[in-house]
C-alpha cells in the first residue's frame, strides 16, 4: 500500500475517534509542552547569565568578605572582619596580580533641582575600576588618579540615574547632591542593561577618598583585581588567598574567612542550576511520555480488537502483513506526532509568555524543536510497534468471523 | 484446468483431540465454472472454501491454482494470490464502514499496487458492471443491502480474478433481493468469470452450473444443476 494512502486511511480512523484521540495525545502534549518550555526556559536564562557573566568582566577575581554565591551555613559570615584598604595594598603587592581597584557601595538618593532618584548605588572606587568591571564612558570621563588624591567630588553617572535627572538638558559638568553632598557630573556611563529584573544602570560611581570622607570608612573593602598578564588565574587566586590568611591570622587548617570569587564560581554555581532544572525536566517528559505512551499502546489494542473483522476483510482482499502492520503503526505515530505539534505550539507559547512577562529573555530553541518532534515520533514508534504487530499476525479467518 | 485439489484433507487440532474438517478431497474446476459447493453445516463447506480463497493452507494434499503450486505457501505469498487471482463475495457484505463505495471498490487495486491514475478508470468500469455509478460516493450505511452485495461484488471483480468465491451472498438479503444478486452472478459467469458458491440453499445452488455436495468432510456428489 502507498504511503499517502496509509496515512489518509489512518487519518479517517482517528478522525472517527476524535475525543478518544484527544484523550490518547494528552499525554504526548503534556511531555512535549514541558520540554519545549523548560528548555525555552534554560535558554532564557544562559541568555540572562551570559549578559551578567559579560557585563562584569570576564577575567576578574573579586575578593570579598561574602562569596558571591552564598550556600548552606551562612551564619558564619556575620562574625567576618571587615576586609580594608591595606588588604587591597597588599594584594597589589603580589606579582601574580595586574591592576587592582578597591571598591566601597552603600545607597544613596541622588538629586539635581527638582528631580531625584532613590537608593541608587554610590560606588567609591580606583580608575582601574572602569578597566576589570567592563565600564566604559559614554561621554566625559572616568575617575581619575588626580580625582582619588585630591579627593575631588567628581561623579559618573549610570544611564538610569542621567536619564531621572537630566531629562532635556546635558548631565555634564553639570551638580548633583549625593546623600545630600554636592558633586560635580564629570562623565557618563554607557548602557549595561537589565540582569534578572534589575537594572545595571542605577549607578553614580566617586572617588574612593572621596566616597570614605562623606559616607564614612567603617565599610568592608571590596577588591576587584586582574592577574597579571601571562598569569594564570588559579596562581593569581592562591596568591591572593595566601596573602589574605597571613594578613586576618586564619590557623591553619581553619576554612577561609572571605572569598575570592571569579567567574568560575558564577558559572558552576550556575552548571549546578540549570542541571538540576534539566535532570527534572528529563524527569518529567520521560515519565509523560511514558505514561503517554502507555495510553497510546493500549488506545491501538482496542482499535485492534476493535477492527478484528476489517483486518480480516483486508487480508482477504489481498493485504500483506506489512500493509495492516504499517496502517496501525501509521496511526499511532500519527497520533503522536500531533500530539507533539501541539505540544510544541503550547511549550512555545508558555516560553513567549515568560518572556513577555518577566525579565527572563525565554527563547524557543530548534534543538528543542527538534528533540519535541524526535521524541513523539519514537514514542508512538516504540508503543505503536506491538499493537500493530498483533494486527498483521491476526488470522484473516479467524479474523473474518469474529463479532 | 484452473484449479486441481488432489485428496486435500483439513485437520484442526482442539485440545488433544484431532479433528479433520475436510478429508481427502479431489476436485477439478475448469475455467468459466459456475460451481456451486453445498452441504449442512459441519460438512467441511466452509474450509473447503478458504482452502480455494488461499484463506487457509491445507494439512495436506496439492492444490494447483492456474498450474502453481499454493498448498504450502505463506502469509505474503498467498496475501499476493488473494490479491491477483480471488475475489471475495460474504454473506455479510463487509464492507469498511468509513469508506464510500468507491474507496471501498479501490481497496484492492491499492493492495495490488494498481497505479493511481489506472485506478479510477478501472473502479468506474466495475461500478457500472453492477450498476452502481450513482452510489460511488455513498457510504455502505446509506446503501440497501442488495446494493451493499453489488459493491462487495465489484470489489471482488476490481483485480479481475481468476475465481469469485461467494459464501452465501444471498444469506442476508431478501428473496427478490437475492434473485437479482444470482442474475449478476449469472450475467458474470457468462461474461466468462468463474464462479464458486458456497450455500445450503437448494434454490440457490441450482443457479450453479454444477452443483458438489459435501457431507463430512468429503464428496457426497458431482453433479450438473
Amino acid at each position: 500500500m502507498e504511503f499517502g494512502e496509509t496515512l489518509k486511511s489512518s487519518f479517517r480512523t482517528l478522525w472517527s475517534h476524535k475525543l478518544r484521540s484527544a484523550l490518547t495525545m494528552l499525554g504526548i502534549v503534556i511531555g512535549t509542552g514541558a520540554l519545549v518550555a523548560v528548555m525555552s526556559l534554560v535558554a532564557g536564562l544562559n541568555a540572562a547569565v551570559a549578559a551578567q557573566f559579560q557585563s562584569v568582566g570576564t577575567d576578574i577575581v573579586s575578593v570579598s568578605k561574602y562569596p558571591w554565591v552564598q550556600m548552606g551555613d551562612t551564619e558564619e559570615y556575620r562574625n567576618r572582619a571587615d576586609i580594608t584598604e591595606e588588604d587591597a595594598e597588599a594584594v597589589e603587592l603580589l606579582d601574580s596580580v595586574g591592576l587592582v581597584a578597591p571598591n566601597i557601595h552603600t545607597r544613596r538618593n541622588v538629586t539635581h533641582e527638582g528631580s531625584n532618584v532613590r537608593g541608587t548605588l554610590i560606588t567609591g572606587t580606583t580608575p582601574e575600576y572602569e578597566t576589570i568591571d567592563n565600564f566604559s564612558v559614554r561621554e566625559g570621563r572616568f575617575i581619575t588618579e588626580f580625582d582619588v588624591e585630591r579627593r575631588r567630588s567628581a561623579a559618573v553617572l549610570g544611564t538610569d540615574v542621567a536619564r531621572e535627572l537630566f531629562e532635556f538638558t546635558d548631565p555634564l559638568e553639570k551638580k548633583v547632591r549625593i546623600g545630600g553632598h554636592s558633586f560635580t557630573v564629570v562623565g557618563l556611563l554607557e548602557e549595561k542593561g537589565d540582569i534578572l529584573g534589575s537594572s545595571l544602570d542605577d549607578l553614580v560611581i566617586v572617588p574612593f577618598s572621596t566616597f570614605e570622607k562623606l559616607f564614612g570608612h567603617r565599610r568592608s573593602v571590596v577588591i576587584d583585581c586582574q592577574p597579571a598578564p601571562g598569569m594564570p588565574m588559579d596562581r593569581t587566586v592562591e596568591d591572593i588567598r595566601q596573602i589574605m590568611r597571613i594578613r586576618r591570622k586564619v590557623p591553619r587548617g581553619e576554612p577561609d574567612d572571605f572569598a575570592v570569587n571569579t567567574q568560575d564560581d558564577l558559572a558552576s554555581f550556575y552548571r549546578q542550576i540549570t542541571g538540576a532544572l534539566y535532570m527534572a525536566m528529563l524527569g518529567i517528559v520521560a515519565l509523560s511520555l511514558l505514561v503517554g505512551g502507555i495510553g497510546v499502546m493500549n488506545v491501538m489494542l482496542v482499535s485492534v480488537a476493535e477492527r478484528t473483522r476489517e483486518i480480516g476483510v483486508r487480508k482477504a482482499i489481498g493485504a500483506r502483513r506489512f500493509d495492516i502492520t504499517s496502517q496501525f503503526l501509521v496511526e499511532s505515530i500519527f497520533l503522536t506526532c500531533l500530539g507533539g505539534i501541539i505540544g510544541i505550539l503550547g511549550g512555545s507559547g508558555i516560553g513567549l509568555l515568560v518572556r513577555r512577562l518577566t525579565p527572563l529573555p525565554a527563547a524557543v530553541t530548534p534543538v528543542a524543536v527538534a528533540l519535541a518532534v524526535a521524541f513523539a515520533l519514537v514514542t508512538g514508534l516504540l508503543f505503536g510497534v506491538y499493537p500493530a504487530s498483533r494486527a498483521g499476525r491476526l488470522n484473516p479467518i479467524e479474523a473474518l468471523r469474529y463479532e | 484446468m484452473l484449479i486441481k485439489l488432489h485428496e486435500i484433507s483439513k485437520i484442526y487440532t482442539v485440545g488433544a483431540e484431532e479433528v479433520p474438517a475436510v478429508r481427502s478431497i479431489s476436485l477439478s474446476v475448469p475455467e468459466r465454472e459456475y460451481l456451486a459447493i453445498m452441504g449442512p453445516s459441519g460438512s467441511g463447506k466452509s474450509t473447503l472454501m478458504n482452502i480455494i480463497g488461499c484463506l487457509d493452507t491445507p494439512s495436506s494434499g496439492s492444490y494447483v491454482l492456474k498450474e502453481r503450486e499454493v498448498s504450502r505457501l505463506d502469509d505474503d505469498e498467498l496475501a499476493e494470490i488473494r490479491s491477483s487471482e480471488i475475489g471475495f463475495v460474504f454473506q455479510t457484505f463487509n464492507l469498511l464502514p468509513r469508506m464510500t463505495t468507491f474507496q471501498n471498490v479501490e481497496l484492492p487495486l491499492i493492495y495490488g499496487h494498481a497505479p493511481r491514475a489506472e485506478r479510477a478508470d478501472r473502479v468506474w468500469q466495475v461500478l457500472d458492471a453492477v450498476g452502481l455509478r450513482e452510489r460511488a460516493n455513498h457510504r455502505p450505511n446509506e446503501l440497501s443491502g442488495g446494493q451493499r452485495q453489488r459493491v462487495a461484488i465489484a470489489r471482488a471483480l476490481i483485480n479481475g480474478p481468476s475465481i469469485i468465491l461467494a459464501d452465501e451472498p444471498t444469506g442476508n438479503l431478501d428473496s427478490n433481493t437475492g434473485e437479482e444478486i444470482m442474475q449478476v452472478f449469472g450475467k458474470l459467469n457468462r461474461a466468462g468469470n468463474t464462479i464458486i458458491l458456497v450455500t445450503h440453499e437448494q434454490y440457490i445452488a441450482e443457479h450453479a452450473k454444477r452443483i458438489v455436495k459435501l457431507r463430512d468432510g468429503m464428496v457426497a456428489s458431482d453433479s450438473a444443476s
